[in-house]
């Protein structure tokens, strides 16, 4: 009888932690490493390529943190995440995570842990939260500065100072910069939800712009609203949007 | 300190206060039958013994103060010494007329004084008792100043022990990774492992020590950034290298305890950690003229959107600068070409 092998990516910008990490996986011949990756891009990267079925990850990583690669793969692989301290992580964890190892763990913690995961993986689809579920509540006390996206294997963060606008697109959204438009899968609602409302505001169903970046209001023949921005980019403005709109106005804060 | 002669100011409004003295007893006089210039030869110079004579009573003051519960029993003190030192003011104006009686204008003044001797000696206890309410009310004065400038003081103190206690607290991050990187050294490398333990101890123990203290030598300072550094180079790999750019001259130079950690830890969490390729950390110090100059650069991530405004760490150095040095210190911090640069210029100072 053959057993099923797993195969796992170990995520950690410290040498030394993946070293320990990889010690511990080395006695279990169940576990082939794929890859070993010291930052979020490589991370995604490596997941991108070899469609892992466990992954060793750490939060607190140069470019992207664990929560950001995280909602950048699909398939979503099972995730144990390791950290150090961290009350935000562990806020998410105790009610989402397969598991999760404080460093330093000792070995017994660790195979806890490993067979838990393993477990996760036979039972078919991880039945988790989706990952932006997962950062919104880890991620909850901070303020979201960037939006991270995937094309291909290719990462791309972008500052929410560069965002022009967003615009709905079926399941996806494209984000408007200046210089480029990019395609995120997510909706716009959950999207909407992660952005302060003081700089962003939903003007429609399909559309979501940053206030600053509103030139003025022209009322169209039919009586309706059009946003239009200091690029000379037109939007449509829907009735409650424009209330919204108003409402700010009157506020004083555009 | 006596509280009259301490000020110029005080002095001669407590001179000018003896005046009206002169014209009170000119006028006594004179209302007894004095001529106008009998009275004068003879008040003048008995005033102006007074006015010094009655300073002694800070000395009275001082032995008897108010604080003391037995106040009531400073009641025969201060009467004794009232009608002593009345009686030495009066004798010596008896004895000044008995001098000048025998100039002829002034015949007989010896015994007009001699019959105004009890006069005398009341206005004299009146005199000393009105000093030495004086002296104790000056006092209670200054002493409620110079508790004040001490609260100043103490609460100055207890604002910077409380910073340095905050500095010396362990950064729970950094602790937790290098255990985590000690527990991965026990079976990779075993004496690197133990060297990093002693690394970890020396660190502790320093930065215990320069919380308890308010001002160390740079160079002490440098030897818990460089145990702490080790450290994170054990951390970080070859992504973490750090540029010493102390000037020796600087060494033992007096800075506040615990200044340069917290910016140095900054350094590396919000600056090399964020980098994949890591970058140099640099430490450099300098004296120009009588002031000293520290900086601490780091090298940024670019992706890492700057947050405006100063961190809790850089805020609090500087509030500890701005304790000691006031508006004699300049902290300045900023980021330009990838590069986040902490300057701090603040008066120089060597241990004598």
């Amino acid at each position: 009888m053959i057993e099923k092998t797993y195969k796992a990516i170990v995520v950690d910008d410290e040498d030394l932690a993946r070293a320990i990490v990889v010690e511990h996986l080395g006695v279990h011949p169940e576990i082939r490493v794929v890859a070993s990756c010291a930052n979020g891009f490589e991370a995604v990267k490596a997941a991108t390529e070899h469609k892992p079925d466990l992954l060793f990850l750490d939060i607190q990583m140069p470019k992207l943190n664990g929560f950001e690669v995280l909602e950048l793969l699909d398939p979503q692989p099972t995730v144990v995440f390791i950290t150090a301290y961290d009350q935000h992580a562990l806020k998410a964890f105790e009610v989402h995570a397969v598991d999760y190892l404080l460093k330093p763990f000792d070995a017994e913690r660790f195979e806890e842990a490993l067979v838990r995961a393993k477990a996760r993986c036979d039972q078919g689809a991880p039945s988790g939260p989706q990952p932006a579920e997962l950062s919104d509540a880890a991620r909850s006390d901070w303020p979201l500065d960037r939006l991270v996206v995937k094309d291909g294997t290719k990462v791309t963060l972008i500052p929410l100072a560069k965002l022009d606008y967003v615009q709905a697109q079926d399941d996806y959204v494209l984000l408007k910069t200046p210089e480029k438009s990019h395609l995120k899968q997510q909706t716009i609602s959950s999207l909407e939800t992660r952005l302060d409302p003081n700089r962003f505001l939903r003007i429609h169903r399909s559309f979501i712009i940053q206030l600053d970046r509103l030139a003025r209001l022209e009322q169209t023949p039919s009586e309706s609203w059009v946003a239009v921005l200091h690029d000379g980019t037109r939007l449509p403005v829907s009735k409650s949007g424009y209330a919204r709109i108003k409402t700010l106005l009157e506020k004083g804060s555009v | 300190m006596n509280p009259i002669t301490s000020s110029r100011a005080r002095l001669g409004t407590y001179l000018l206060g003896w005046v009206p003295v002169v014209a009170l007893l000119t006028f006594v006089a004179m209302s007894q039958g004095w001529r106008l210039a009998e009275a004068l030869v003879l008040g003048v110079p008995m005033c102006a013994l007074g006015a010094f004579l009655f300073l002694t009573s800070w000395y009275l003051c001082r032995a008897l103060p108010l604080r003391s519960t037995r106040v009531g029993s400073h009641w025969t003190a201060w009467i004794l010494a009232a009608v002593i030192m009345a009686a030495l003011w009066s004798g010596a104006g008896v004895a000044l007329a008995w001098c000048l009686d025998r100039l002829s204008p002034l015949a007989g003044l010896y015994h007009r004084a001699l019959a105004a001797l009890p006069t005398l000696l009341g206005i004299g206890v009146v005199l000393y008792l009105a000093t030495l309410t004086l002296h104790y009310l000056l006092d209670a004065v200054d002493l409620g100043k110079l508790s004040e400038a001490r609260e100043a003081e103490f609460r100055i103190l207890a604002q910077d022990a409380e910073l340095r206690a905050l500095r010396a607290q362990l950064n729970p991050h950094f602790l937790f990774n290098s255990l985590n990187s000690i527990s991965a050294l026990t079976t990779i490398d075993p004496p690197k492992a133990r060297s990093m333990c002693i690394l970890l101890s020396d660190f502790l123990r320093g930065s215990l020590r320069l919380g308890e203290k308010r001002l160390v030598s740079l160079s002490e300072e440098a030897d818990l950034l460089k145990a702490y550094l080790s450290i994170e180079q054990i951390r970080f790999g070859s992504r973490l290298q750090v540029q010493w750019d102390l000037d020796p001259a600087t060494l033992s130079e007096e800075v506040p305890a615990l200044l340069l950690q917290p910016l140095v830890e900054n350094a590396i969490k919000h600056g090399i950690a964020g980098l994949t390729e890591g970058g140099v950390v640099r430490v450099a110090s300098r004296r120009e003229g009588n002031v000293l100059e520290l900086v601490v650069e780091n090298p940024v991530d670019a992706d890492t959107p700057v947050v405006p405004g100063l961190g809790l760490g850089q805020r609090q150095v500087r509030s500890r600068l701005q304790m000691r040095y006031g508006d004699r210190m300049r902290f300045e911090a900023g980021t330009a070409d990838g590069i986040h640069r902490v300057r701090m210029v603040f008066p120089s100072e060597v241990k004598p």
